[in-house]
């Protein structure tokens, strides 16, 4: 009693159009009553709610975050429930791995005739959220002194740097390729005219993805690329042509080895989730405490090709650009969502980034639930529907209440 | 006859600041192999040496990357505005001298159309102490930009290791002076001077119409990992952030590398290519700003370099504009 004395917790529910508000209507029509603590947000469908807005909710004091919407089979839009299940799928590890508090975060299928499931749901939500106690966003219990491994330095390539010259400077010569896209000693090399072939090499530096370059304006413009390409560069290509950002026969792949087989090394991951939530949330505030918003994880990322960015949204602003704790938090849970299911664990954010930040192990939150749970892993088949694109009725769903 | 201290001394000094309510930062080991000005909660955290140059530069301190200007509220139907105060407490900040070396130059801008107050108090409540290099790397330039791993500008006192955890203390101002007062003791050990990285570039002429820009810089990402490690970029947005009952303006950092900095309302974008965006860096490095202020806006920290994802930075633009000028020479 003396903890939760005088504590109300605040409860945002985002519910569908269809059903959920429906069901809290009828409750209402019929008395049925149910704690004040909710605020209801009424959005059409559990498939247009965005992450971010569970976020937000949370950067503005929400202690318990609910979303609901149609049973399965019911949605108005026939399958937006189905596509907001399976991101749950995804984005639940993602904030496991960053320690967020799951038992604040709910999911439930309410229906139009299910105003006693409405009352009974924000009763227990209520309940449970009084317990917790007041959430305080990302507030982090001191200092973590964990630190991961961090990544393995890059494998040697097995290709022979004289004929990748040869190759190079012959596409150039012939006008096959108008520019080829490898790596030099210096980092990343785009060569254009047949002499600058000489500088490529299979072992040379770069701190980024060179399929990153493919997106590039100034590069497209070169005309057709030719791309010296390790396995995770393959695999960023999977995952272009899966998307459509590329057309295979617009590219001319040099490649030396396929796009690998081996499972991701998760043991860095293994050992984040052995923390406490609260020091893996301890851990994170460090880190981001760091993040200058310089934006090079993303730059440096083959699969970050959006023109504008989420971040640089400003009608409305959905992420703060301050690089305080609100707004890196809010932008490296959306990168890592929106990345979830697509990323090919290139490696490059972590390395690109100026701060040492490890975002590779946000990645691998949601590149392992893909692998648990639905045997996927990015960019190893080109013709593999994505996985964020589509659902299945048999998506498991142990998380909805 | 020199003033010394020991590293213990230096520590101590640094305790004291700390004791007193005071803030201190300087190079630290955020991580394995990841060194970073921060701010220091224990004097044990700061490094003396062991490494060239940190990850980022002393700017956070006097220009943070993040700083709320004023806050306001809805009460009713009346909107409260409140004033935001950069922290009252002193700073002390332990610094490479390429970093200091970057102050003087930056308070032009500052204080040029209108005084950055925020700025203008926080560098008032600092003093910077910094150690003479005794190591390079190749990144490193302060010698081809007229400074060198001595250059006392900008700092209020100099350290010059001796070896044997050692310092000679070479005090340029008042503040530096006050800062070690005290805490020195008489010697007749002198620090040897160190020449620093060999001449790197000549500065070269920088032109606005070159193919040199597209031929050297398309390998760009137009990412801010350069500018935001910079000891002397400077470029900032105003950005108003909260809802409808409350929030703040704040200044917050941006850099000409962004492909959104230049974007009109239009759709239209004046530089619409990376190439023409580091043309912008470089050229207000080398040309915009000295013909506005004076220095040049470099200084030779070579923190761009180190921190390009891409492999780029000013010193290696810089060469490529000097071998295209070379190109053009008669034989
Ligand atoms: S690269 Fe690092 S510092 Fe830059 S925005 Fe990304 S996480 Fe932040
Ligand atoms: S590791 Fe993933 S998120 Fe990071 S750059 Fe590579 S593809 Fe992008
Ligand atoms: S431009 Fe590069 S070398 Fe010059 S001061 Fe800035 S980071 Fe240092
Ligand atoms: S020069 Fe390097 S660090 Fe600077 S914007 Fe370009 S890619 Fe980023």
């Amino acid at each position: 009693m003396s903890e939760t004395n005088g504590f109300e917790p605040k409860i945002v529910a985002y519910v569908c159009n269809w059903c959920t508000y429906l069901g809290a209507d009828l409750a209402g029509t019929n008395r049925l009553e149910y704690p004040p603590n909710v605020r209801l947000i009424r959005l059409p469908c559990t498939g247009r709610i965005d992450f971010n807005l569970i976020v937000k909710a949370f950067e503005m004091s929400a202690d318990a975050v609910l979303v609901s919407g149609c049973h399965p089979g019911d949605c108005h839009y026939t399958a937006g429930n189905y596509h907001a299940r399976r991101r749950w799928m995804l984005f639940r590890p993602l904030l496991e791995a960053l320690g967020f508090d799951l038992r604040r975060i709910h999911f439930t299928w309410i229906s139009a005739a299910e105003g006693r499931k409405f009352q009974q749901v924000i009763a227990e939500i209520t309940e449970s959220a009084r317990k917790l106690g007041p959430y305080r966003p990302y507030e982090a219990n001191g200092e973590s002194k964990w630190r991961p491994a961090g990544l393995p330095p890059p494998k040697r390539r097995s290709g022979d740097d004289a004929s990748l010259r040869t190759t190079a400077r012959e596409l150039l010569a012939e006008g096959k390729a108008g520019v080829v896209i490898g790596r030099g000693e210096r980092g990343p090399v785009l060569a254009r005219k047949p002499e600058d072939a000489d500088r490529l090499t299979w072992n040379g530096a770069s701190k980024i993805a060179l399929t990153a370059y493919l997106k590039r304006k100034e590069v497209r413009a070169l005309g057709k690329p030719a791309i010296v390409a390790g396995p995770a560069d393959l695999r960023a290509l999977n995952v272009l042509e899966q998307e459509s950002q590329i057309r295979r026969e617009d590219i001319h792949v040099i490649a030396a080895e396929g796009p690998g087989a081996a499972p991701p090394d998760f043991s860095d991951l293994d050992a984040l989730l052995q923390l406490e939530p609260g020091e893996r949330m301890a851990y994170w505030a460090g880190e981001f405490d760091r993040c200058v918003k310089c934006y090079a994880c993303r730059q440096a990322c083959p699969l970050c090709y959006c023109e504008r960015c989420i971040v640089d949204k400003n009608r409305p602003q959905a992420i703060d650009t301050s690089a305080h704790a609100r707004g890196n938090f809010a932008w490296h849970i959306t990168r890592a969502f929106h990345l979830a299911g697509r990323c090919v664990g290139c490696g490059a954010c972590t390395r690109a980034c100026p701060a040492g930040i490890d975002l590779r192990l946000l990645n691998q939150a949601a590149a392992r639930a893909a692998e648990r749970q639905f045997g996927y892993r990015a960019g190893a088949d080109p013709k593999a529907e994505p996985l964020v694109g589509v659902y299945s009725l048999t998506d498991k769903e142990e998380f909805i209440g | 006859m020199s003033r010394i201290i020991t590293e213990a001394g230096l520590r101590e000094l640094a305790e004291a600041w700390l004791r007193d309510g005071q803030a201190v930062a300087g190079p630290s080991e955020v991580k394995l192999g990841l060194i970073q000005y921060r701010p220091i909660t224990a004097a044990a955290r700061l490094l003396f040496d062991g490494f060239v140059h940190p990850a980022n530069s002393i700017k956070e301190f006097f220009f943070p990357r993040h700083e709320p200007l004023y806050r306001y509220r809805l009460e009713g139907s009346r909107v409260v505005l409140e004033d935001c105060e950069p922290p009252a407490v002193k700073q002390l900040v332990f610094a490479r001298p390429c970093d200091a070396a970057a102050l003087p130059v930056l308070d032009h801008v500052f204080n040029w159309d209108c005084a950055d107050e925020f700025y203008n108090r926080r560098r008032e409540a600092t003093t910077v102490v910094t150690l003479a290099c005794s190591r390079y790397d190749d990144e490193c330039f302060c010698t081809s930009v007229g400074l060198g791993p001595a250059a006392e500008q900008g700092a209020d006192a100099v350290l010059f290791a001796l070896g044997g955890g050692a310092f000679e203390v070479r005090p340029t101002t008042a503040k530096g002076d006050a800062a070690f007062a005290d805490r020195t003791e008489e010697s007749d050990r002198t620090a040897t001077p160190f020449a620093g990285p060999p001449r790197r570039v000549a500065l070269p002429r920088v032109e606005f119409d070159s193919p040199v820009w597209e031929d050297a810089t398309l390998e760009c990402l137009g990412c801010g990992a350069c500018a935001y490690t910079c000891p002397t970029c400077h470029c900032f947005d105003i950005v108003d952030e909260g809802n409808a009952a409350g929030g703040m303006r704040a200044k917050n950092w941006d850099s000409c590398q962004f492909s959104l900095f230049t974007l009109h309302a239009s759709g239209h974008n004046p530089r619409h290519a990376q190439p023409r965006r580091q043309r912008q860096r470089i050229y207000h490095k080398f040309h915009i700003y000295p013909e506005k202020f004076g220095p040049i806006l470099c200084t030779g920290c070579g923190n761009c370099a180190r921190q390009c994802p891409a492999g780029l930075g000013v010193l290696n633009v810089l060469k490529a504009i000097e071998a295209s000028h070379a190109e053009h020479l008669p034989a």
